[in-house]
């Protein structure tokens, strides 16, 4: 086929949509009509022919309808005035007497995604939700809240939402279903989709007639639910008991989270729900779908946090086959690194050493950071295989052995002789700058029962010219002279070099400033070196290495079965984050995002913030409004005041700290889109003698800084400190929101 | 759960088909997919679940295709890959084979599909026997314009549509039990257990009620039969169409089946067996020169019984050359795409021990990279037997109607993932 650009194409499609002899021949007509939509498919601009596909419309051939509409609904929104030319038969469709032509008509209108288009749909929808064929409901039901969004924020229709909870009774159980998930949409902002008793009650007797994705989706409507009695509530289990058995992943997972929930005052009842999935959950483990797999992994690691030793006696199912994807073989080695108990730390650890030699790096790093968490109870075992791995002389391997030793000798001193036996001879298998300040660190510290370190040592000395990290030049500074302290003699020589070297020659100025720091404490007398440097030593007991304490199950139950366990509280954290800057998103209505961002400020924050004002002899007055103008105009013509940084991290919603400077009477009066670097924003404050505070925060692309800048009309600098603590007490309050 | 859009991608990344069901996640986003899963895979910290900015992509991959969901909700994970298999499954049952090709020749039945599957994000009838019933492949050829109205999806019952009529009633009832398998290089077993699944092929007319019964342990135990041969089931599931209350209170399967082929059942038994085939290898490679593998297979199952279609891969370096082989029973072949020799044995009886040695050379100038150390794979079915003894007592059928129906019974035991690690 020639190549044609898409408007030659558009052309010619045009011109045979328009032919009487194509329009007469059904066959033809609708091979036009698909190649239509293939080249829709493929991304070209189809837009051109609306008008001749709305006529194509017009027809008793189902699927060439289906094709219509779906043509419609993808190019409505750039073509509304000709899509409501298309209303007219989409309305005439949706009394056709084939509920099949109803139902895809009405799903068709209500997904035209076009302003104007709600009150044609309106009536079509009400008489959907009474037609008798279940198959029209269904989409009527879901067409409810697609006008509801829509609308945008409008009010609620009540006698809408009435016949939606009526229709909850339905027959058929995917309108019940979409019923539950209409309401919720369309209630959104009053907090969703009410679950009383009569309800949830005939919810639970349903359930056994829905389909997988009902029955999830109910349980998911039920957490809300709370029974009135104990009695109740237990009814309610043994009612959904099965479900915790359910073939389906995703309705054992939903069972369980709301049996967690609804137990959450009955601890042995939440222990004895998670025995109970124990079964299902190992075997959505072995699952043949990896995702599914990888899912399950990481719920099983979530339910470890609180029982440990929960699937010990099942640790055989978490060995990594060879042809697993690296994912799921990386939460294997987490989950085994938590099952490690006196009857199988043999076995698993056997099993992980074989893991140690894989040909991928990552995952062989991997299982040996997982012996080195194991030999924090295990010690001598896993020193012993630790040691092994080192004769394999592999740098990707030694490097990561020298790092679990690090941090085990610090946590467990009592291996550290067995550790500083296997050093010798690791240097010269490491080459990252991790790994190598594993090492310094380890023979500085340690380098008195180490025969060799300071000729190891002095090799990074000669070398240091060539080092490229400044990392390792510091750690080596650090460990040089702690060895200098115990074994001066062999040092001294060295270390006079290489402070000669950071002094003199090196341009990393941290470098630099860690060797004039050290020369110029020795020069202050060895003694007074040996008090800063070796003691007294940080205290091993204080767990910064250490897993977080056993956590309650209901710490994270409500996370159960959502994204947070797959992706880590961590990560999680870090994307909900990034989610809080782009929720003014122009897509989304700007109310909703600050009924999403929760309270402001919180409580014993606010409390703090408004009583500085007072304390510090100034008092800013309410609804001071400059103009734009006239704030320009000052601000030029005034000299900075006062400057200072703050520290800033990573993003934040503007609109709260403009909130937030509201309550303590300072006015916004410009600012730059959220997330827009550099960001800006002006304000403006006067105090009761009507002294004026203008101030400027910028902030730097790439910077980790609040730069302030205040501007004062009269100079009075105690008003001016006054202000400038009101300023960092507000910022500071909303770094700590956010973070 | 709620996707704001489904996306079919090909390869590199390049959107196939989509359907926008929410219109909340700008379509556009789709083009960060693809550079974020090249990142990631680089990074060695790929997930099937990867975010950009506020959306959210879960996806899966079939064949040299990328099925991605996009939303912005936290949303949950296993009910959006469950749907994402279950689109994949009615796919495949419509075009045989999900692939590019597949999707390009039908994407107006890709479209009808997508339609149907799913609405604003939710999950609607992902039946694919009713689904057929009202989009047929056939819609390609013309109609008359009378499309037929779908009848289930105002029943009751919503896996089984009113008026199917045949002129023979017959139940074919599968027994299949595979075998999943890990041994230890040492030759120690690593983990072994069986999943049983029972696969029902229904050719019956009507609303027929049926009953299965098996030799239960638990079933036994309640009617005082404990003396008889029995089995203890763990971990069982049943499809939907099972009434759970009743096999909870007195260990009853009874159902309306659905029509044509569907898994009744599976169960799980976690009870050590030996493994029926046994796998003893010594494979030595000698550096610059050759590969010398010697495989002793054992069969330890009953006499009486065969295993058909033994096939037996054993993993050989990516640079072996000019391959030589020697067998007792059965062929050997060299498959290099794979890195391993088949060795297949047609049928293999029970107690019999079968010897094949296969030599390779090996360029003098050796490889850069260091090699895995791929398992041995056993792949094998023994018809007329089951591991764990399960049997079928009888499948009840009663309908209205009151035909006489025959139900059909036949046993399998097939490898599942059977794996014997190398040193």
């Amino acid at each position: 086929m020639p190549y044609l650009g898409s408007e030659d194409v558009v052309k010619e499609l045009k011109k045979a949509l328009c032919n009487p002899h194509i329009q007469a021949d059904r066959l033809r007509y609708r091979n036009v009509i698909q190649r239509v939509i293939r080249y829709m498919t493929q991304g070209l601009d189809m837009s051109g022919v609306f008008m001749e596909m709305v006529k194509a419309s017009a027809t008793v051939d189902i699927v060439q309808k289906k094709l219509v509409y779906l043509y419609m609904c993808t190019y409505a929104p750039l073509k509304p005035d000709l899509a409501l030319l298309a209303i007219n038969t989409l309305c005439k469709d949706c009394s056709d007497p084939n509920p099949m032509v109803r139902g895809l008509a009405l799903r068709s209108m209500c997904s035209l995604r076009m302003p104007g288009v709600q009150e044609y749909i309106q009536q079509p929808i009400l008489n959907g939700l009474r037609d008798k064929a279940s198959y029209v409901r269904r989409v009527a039901v879901l067409g409810c809240a697609k006008m509801h969004n829509l609308h945008g924020d409008s009010e609620v229709d009540g006698a809408l939402v009435n016949e939606l909870y009526s229709l909850l009774r339905d027959q058929d159980p995917i309108v019940v279903v979409n019923c539950l998930r209409s309401l919720e949409e369309i209630l959104k902002q009053e907090g969703g989709v009410v679950i009383n008793k009569p309800i949830a009650h005939h919810l639970l007797n349903r359930m056994s007639k829905l389909d997988q994705w009902g029955q999830a989706e109910v349980l998911n409507f039920l957490l809300r639910y709370q029974p009135r009695s104990e009695e109740e509530l237990f009814d309610i289990l043994n009612l959904l008991d099965s479900f915790l058995k359910s073939s389906s992943p995703g309705v054992v997972m939903g069972a369980t989270k709301l049996f967690l929930i609804l137990a959450k005052m009955f601890p042995h009842v939440q222990t004895d729900v998670l025995v109970r999935v124990k079964g299902p959950l190992l075997a959505a483990c072995s699952s043949e779908s990896r995702e599914l797999c990888f899912v399950a992994l990481c719920h099983v690691r979530q339910i470890l946090h609180s029982l440990p030793g929960h699937f010990s006696s099942h640790y055989k199912k978490f060995f990594c086959s060879y042809s697993e994807p690296h994912y799921i073989k990386l939460q294997k080695v987490e989950v085994l690194c938590e099952l490690v108990n006196d009857e199988d730390v043999q076995q698993v650890l056997e099993e992980l050493r074989g893991y140690c030699t894989d040909v991928s790096a990552d995952f062989a790093q991997a299982a040996i950071f997982a012996i080195g968490g194991i030999a924090r109870t295990y010690t001598d075992q896993c020193v012993q295989i630790l040691t092994e791995l080192l004769g394999l002389r592999q740098e990707h391997i030694t490097t990561v052995v020298v790092q679990t030793f690090r941090d085990l000798v610090w946590l467990c001193p009592q291996c550290t002789e067995a550790v500083c036996q296997a050093l010798p001879g690791c240097e010269e298998n490491i080459q990252d700058s991790e790994g190598k300040q594993a090492l310094i660190w380890l023979l500085g510290v340690h380098g008195e029962r180490i025969p060799n370190a300071p000729y190891v040592l002095e090799d990074f000395v000669e070398n240091v010219k060539s080092e490229t990290f400044p990392a390792v030049k510091m750690e080596l500074l650090t460990a040089l002279l702690r060895l200098f302290l115990s074994r001066p003699a062999e040092c001294q020589d060295m270390l006079g070099r290489l402070l000669y070297y950071c002094i003199e020659e090196e341009k990393d100025m941290a470098v630099r400033d860690r060797g004039l720091f050290y020369y110029r404490l020795l020069l202050v007398g060895i003694d007074e070196v040996k008090r800063i440097l070796c003691s007294p030593k940080s205290d091993p007991t204080l767990g910064l290495l250490e897993d977080p304490a056993e956590r309650p199950v209901n710490s994270w139950a409500s996370d159960f079965n959502t994204l947070v366990p797959v992706y880590g509280k961590a990560h999680w954290a870090t994307i909900s984050k990034c989610q809080g800057a782009e929720r003014c998103d122009p897509e989304l209505p700007k109310t909703s995002s600050f009924a999403a961002s929760g309270p402001l400020i919180p409580e014993e924050n606010k409390e703090r913030v408004q009583e500085l004002p007072d304390s510090g002899a100034l008092m800013l007055v309410p609804n001071r409004q400059l103009t734009a103008d006239y704030f320009e105009k000052t601000w030029l013509s005034l000299k900075v005041a006062h400057q200072q940084v703050l520290p800033w991290r990573g993003e934040f919603h503007p609109d709260t700290l403009q909130m937030a400077l509201q309550v303590v009477n300072i006015q916004t009066i410009a600012m730059s889109r959220a997330g827009s670097r550099p960001w800006k924003a002006y304000l403006s404050a006067q105090d009761d003698t009507g002294c004026l505070f203008l101030t400027e925060l910028l902030l730097e692309p790439g910077n980790s800084e609040m730069q302030i800048s205040v501007k004062q009309n009269e100079a009075r600098t105690e008003t001016l400190n006054s202000f400038i603590s009101v300023l960092e007490t507000v910022i500071g309050t909303i770094e700590e929101i956010k973070s | 759960m709620s996707a704001s859009a489904v996306f079919i991608l090909d390869v590199k990344g390049k959107p196939l088909i989509s359907r926008n069901y929410k219109g909340d996640v700008a379509m556009s986003k789709i083009e960060h997919f693809m550079p974020l899963l090249v990142q990631r895979e680089e990074e060695g910290a790929l997930a099937p679940l990867l975010s950009h900015g506020q959306v959210h992509f879960l996806w899966i991959k079939h064949s040299n295709l990328y099925l991605v969901a996009t939303t912005s909700k936290n949303a949950n994970a296993s009910l959006v890959y469950s749907f994402l298999y279950k689109t994949i499954e009615v796919f495949c049952e419509y075009f045989k084979e999900l692939e590019e090709e597949s999707i390009r020749d039908n994407f107006v039945i890709v479209y009808e599909l997508l339609d149907e599957l799913m609405d604003f994000g939710f999950p609607q009838t992902t039946d694919s026997k009713i689904l057929q019933e009202y989009i047929t492949q056939q819609s390609n050829k013309l109609e008359t314009g009378k499309s037929r109205v779908p009848p289930t999806v105002t029943n009751a019952v919503s896996w089984r549509s009113e008026g199917i009529k045949y002129k023979k009633d017959e139940v074919f009832i599968d027994v299949i039990e595979s075998v999943n398998l890990l041994v230890n290089a040492n030759g120690s077993v690593l983990l072994s257990e069986i999943v049983g699944t029972i696969k029902l092929k229904v050719f019956l007319s009507g609303m027929p009620e049926l009953r299965l019964g098996l030799n239960d342990r638990v079933l036994f135990e309640l009617t005082g039969r404990s003396k008889n041969k029995s089995v203890e089931l763990e971990d069982v599931k049943f499809h939907q169409c099972v009434r759970l209350s009743r096999f909870d209170n007195d260990r009853t399967i009874s159902f309306i089946p659905p029509d044509g082929d569907f898994e009744l059942m599976s169960y799980r038994l976690s009870t050590q067996v030996k493994p029926l085939i046994w796998i003893e290898s010594v494979i030595e490679k000698f550096s610059h020169s050759r590969v010398e593998i010697m495989v002793k297979a054992k069969g330890q199952f009953k006499k009486q019984s065969v295993a058909n279609g033994v096939e037996i891969s054993v993993p050989v370096p990516s640079d072996a050359d000019s391959p030589r082989f020697k067998t007792s029973v059965g062929s050997a072949k060299y498959v290099p795409e794979r890195n391993v020799v088949i060795w297949s044995i047609k049928s293999f009886p029970g107690g019999k021990e079968y010897l094949m040695r296969a030599h390779f050379g090996l360029p003098s100038v050796e490889k850069e990279e260091v090699e895995g150390r791929p398992p041995i794979g056993v792949k094998f079915e023994i018809p007329y037997f089951t591991v764990s003894g399960i049997q079928v007592r009888y499948m009840k059928i009663i309908e209205k109607s009151g035909y006489q129906a025959l139900p059909w019974v036949r046993y399998i035991t097939q490898s599942g993932d059977y794996q014997l690690r190398t040193s």
